[in-house]
């Protein structure tokens, strides 16, 4: 017993001291963690707007259109692949647009166009100078009108026409309604859990008319979730008003259609 | 050539409108309680006075029991009434919605209370404050001693329509209620209403009793009691108070259940070192071998649609669950993963089966599907066991025990509940020490 | 000021040194299991002289060990002699495992332990089995010492 006990100290005694002489060595300052910055990642897909505004291309279709009324049916179909305006055309810019456009053409295909242009304008087309000098007036024009774009709020530097909504001011609506929006937590895992709701808003953000499509499924039996999901949906936009809507533009995003999902929510 | 002209101009202008149509896809909220505000529930004036019956305070103490209800859920978060702006005999005829709003509730619950003849009469309605809307009136009449029930039925039909599923507060829970030092418990039978409330206790606790279960009906209970020392399988009238075996069986009948038509009961039966499954039709008395197997089978479960029984079995030499045609064919063992596998119970909504898990020294409550698949892990702790499902197979109530010291001290023994999402765990406060718990079906069907 | 510091560092070490010895000198009766199987004195009690009258089994095993056949064999030789006495063979588990388990588990304990007595020639009429699963714990602590005190199946005199 006493032999364990003098071979238990001295080895005890050796682990010891090793430790002791390494101890001073041992002694670390606590290492600083980096303080956490949350960071909120945002989707942000390749292209936020579409090249080119449909209604502008409406209007390059109109006047093609018109241009084939007055004229033979010789209309060169190249036009088409070349009318890409490589800025965005405001709703002003209507009248302008007509006439850019027509400008803008390839000196190639002016020649088949002024052959088919209206009688009026035949005359103008025909003299080599003023071709030259309308080329540069729209040049001109180009510049004034982009500077008329700019002057509309930041916001809406992507395109307005496109989406109605650029991408800033649909995150500041969709967080928004986060914070308004209390999920039912008895929703079924595995069932389809969409409710689109449409609505009609007023200019300060108010809602004039709620919508909720799929309205059938709100009664069908077995299917009281998807009721209770509806009434949730319809309170969180009710309580958010007055929403944060753009403060201007009202023409573009008067209508709403708010698509709510909780399944990311409810699987996470 | 014109006509052409204008249907495609025409196609045009309805696709871009189509177009200008802006959807924004809303795919996050917050998790928040739906905040609502119980309001006491008017009693009408011209009610009479019952002895032993408080009805002025009625109103208020059923608003209390309600709110008491919504708050367990985590799902609903009742708001202070010092706050409230309405009396409310006003409140349930006409409430001033934007005034409620004003306090930020989304939802208000009115009421009024009659005593008349005898009878209590009770109505309330449910509001919607963002729609200034009624959402739910409904209104019932009882005798005045049922006026708790009362209470947990509005609950319920609340409960119901703003989450879409029943509810679960018109219910009772039986457990085994122990006292006493851990090497010498005394365990009795014990009931009570799902809050807490009305603890009745079955058994004098002079013998042990253990995993007591309801019938469909709430009637009967089922338990295994070491009564004449002697271990086996009774029922028990919950009215009457009569008890009595089930079953001529030579040796130890434990882990019993009954099936989901009430006619049989379902349990182990021990001999000779051997477990196997039985049933047994309570009324023809007929007994029927379900398991024929060298190992321990236990802890039968049946799906509610009375079709397959779950269970616990160590065939595989080490406890795992496995599911079976309820005629005892076609077994099939569910879990796979590392650890032990206990207490199988089948949710009433047939979608999940709830376990006891225990690896490494620690013990598990879980849920997967009745395939096996998709198991999680809803809570972790030194040791409980034996989940039991709330009627609407979204909450679990179970029962943790905590270590003791080398003389027993420290021990105690109590029930916890949690919601299948894995939040709002909870104690249940019980009178004494509990273990063994199980969840009625709701009582007003 | 280093030599302060290593004084100090010597007293540490010389006041730890003494206290782990201290725990050499301890009894050698903390560790009383072999193979997870209780092997101490400690909760036994005997039938008679030299007859222990308990067996003690793994964690969620029911096999007997080399030393429970052993003990088994005395309580037979005592059972022979004493034909008159009939006895009671309780099954027990350890707290660590859920509760209907547990009973069937006790069960299957105090069998192994009869199946053996009836080997070596007690009939099988003087032996009734029953289970308590984890409800009489003979050792109320949360220790694997206890749990492994707990595992056991015992003979109990009836007359």
């Amino acid at each position: 017993m006493s032999r364990g006990l003098l071979f238990s100290i001295l080895f005890h005694a050796f682990v010891i001291s090793m430790t002791v002489l390494t101890l001073p060595f041992m002694l670390r300052d606590p290492v600083d963690l980096p303080p956490i910055v949350s960071v909120e990642f945002i989707q942000i897909t390749d292209k936020t707007n579409i090249p080119f505004a449909p209604k502008a291309r409406e209007i390059l279709e109109k006047v093609k259109k018109e241009d084939k009324r007055v004229v033979s049916e010789q209309a060169p179909p190249a036009d088409k692949a070349k009318e890409k305006p490589d800025r965005i055309p405001m709703p002003e810019d209507k009248k302008e647009i007509k006439k850019i456009v027509k400008k803008k053409q390839n000196p190639e295909e002016i020649k088949p166009q002024i052959r088919q242009a209206s009688e009026f304008e035949k005359k103008e087309l025909f003299d080599p100078d003023q071709i030259a000098a309308l080329i540069d007036k729209a040049k001109e024009e180009q510049a004034e009108t982009q500077k008329k774009s700019n002057k509309l709020t930041q916001s809406s530097v992507k395109d307005s026409f496109a989406r109605g909504l650029s991408l800033s001011e649909e995150d500041a609506l969709r967080a928004q309604i986060f914070g308004c929006w209390s999920v039912p937590l008895g929703l079924p895992y595995d069932e389809k859990l969409l409710v689109r709701i449409k609505l009609k808003l007023k200019q300060d953000g108010t809602i004039l008319k709620s919508e909720i499509l799929d309205h059938e499924r709100m009664n069908t039996p077995g299917q009281s979730f998807y009721r209770v999901l509806a009434e949730s949906a319809l309170r969180a936009v009710r309580i958010c008003q007055p929403l944060k809507v753009p403060p201007t533009g009202y023409e573009r995003w008067k209508d709403l259609q708010l698509n709510f999902d909780p399944t990311e929510m409810l699987k996470g | 050539m014109k006509k052409i002209i204008i249907t495609l101009l025409f196609f045009i202008f309805s696709v871009q409108n189509a177009n200008s149509l802006i959807k924004v896809d809303i795919t996050r909220g917050n998790l928040d309680p739906l905040p609502i505000a119980v309001s006491p529930l008017h009693v009408d004036e011209k009610s009479e006075d019952l002895k032993g019956l408080k009805e002025k305070k009625l109103g208020e103490e059923i608003s209390k029991i309600i709110e008491r209800n919504f708050k367990s859920t985590g799902l609903f978060n009742p708001l202070k009434k010092d706050a409230f702006v309405q009396k409310p005999d006003i409140a349930h005829i006409k409430p001033r919605f934007e005034d409620w709003r004003l306090i930020k509730a989304q939802a208000l619950v009115t009421g009024k209370i009659l005593v008349k003849d005898k009878k209590l009469k009770v109505e309330f309605r449910l509001w919607d404050l963002t729609a200034a809307k009624e959402m739910v009136a409904l209104s019932f009449t009882t005798t005045p001693t049922n006026w708790r029930r009362v209470a947990h039925i509005i609950s319920d039909k609340i409960y119901e329509r703003l989450t879409g599923e029943t509810g679960y507060f018109d219910t009772r829970i039986i457990y085994v209620s122990e006292t006493g030092p851990k090497d010498q418990r005394i365990k009795k039978l014990a009931i009570m209403d799902q809050d807490g409330n009305g603890t009745k206790y079955l058994t004098l606790g002079n013998e042990l009793v253990l995993t007591p279960r309801f019938n469909p009906t709430n009637q009967l209970v089922t338990y295994m009691s070491y009564f004449k020392n002697m271990p086996r399988v009774y029922l028990l009238d919950i009215e009457t108070g009569i008890q009595e075996v089930v079953g001529n069986f030579p040796g130890m009948t434990f882990a019993p259940r009954f099936s989901p038509d009430g006619k049989k009961v379902i349990m182990s039966f021990a001999k000779d070192g051997n477990s196997d499954i039985y049933s047994m039709d309570i009324e023809t008395r007929k007994v029927e071998r379900i398991t024929e197997h060298s190992s321990i089978d236990t802890s039968p479960s049946y799906s509610p649609d009375g079709k397959y029984i779950a269970f616990n079995s160590d065939r595989s030499g080490l406890q795992q669950i496995y599911v079976m045609r309820s005629d005892g064919t076609q077994v099939k063992r569910i879990t796979f993963g590392k650890g032990l596998y206990g207490t199988p119970v089948w949710s009433p909504r047939g979608d999940l089966i709830a376990f006891t898990k225990v690896r490494k020294g620690r013990f598990y409550i879980g849920v997967m599907r009745s395939d096996g698949t998709g198991e999680r892990l809803l809570t972790e702790n030194y040791y409980q066991e034996a989940p039991s499902w709330s009627p609407n197979g979204r909450v679990l109530i179970f029962y943790r025990e905590t270590k003791s010291d080398s003389k027993g001290k420290g021990f105690s023994a109590k029930l916890w509940s949690i919601d299948i999402t894995g939040y709002n765990e909870r104690m249940i406060k019980t009178e004494t020490d509990a273990s063994d718990p199980s969840w009625s079906s709701l009582l007003s069907k | 000021m280093k030599f302060n510091s290593a004084l100090r560092n010597f007293v540490l070490v010389l006041f730890s040194t003494l206290l782990i010895s201290a725990c050499s000198m301890t009894k050698k009766a903390s560790v009383d299991t072999v193979d997870d199987v209780y092997t101490g004195t400690d909760t036994v009690e005997y039938l008679a002289k030299g007859v222990p009258d308990r067996v003690f089994f793994a964690t969620n095993k029911s096999k007997l060990t080399t030393r429970s056949r052993d003990t088994l064999r005395k309580q037979a030789t005592w059972l022979r002699k004493n034909k008159d006495v009939t006895v009671t063979l309780e099954g027990h588990a350890d707290e660590r495992g859920t509760r209907e388990y547990n009973l069937a588990l006790g069960e299957r304990r105090a069998n192994a332990a009869k199946d053996y007595l009836m080997t070596y020639g007690v009939s099988g009429k003087r032996i009734t089995v029953i289970s308590y699963g984890k409800e009489k714990p003979v050792n109320p602590a949360s220790t694997p010492l206890a749990w492994s005190q707990n595992r056991r199946s015992v003979t109990v005199k009836t007359n």
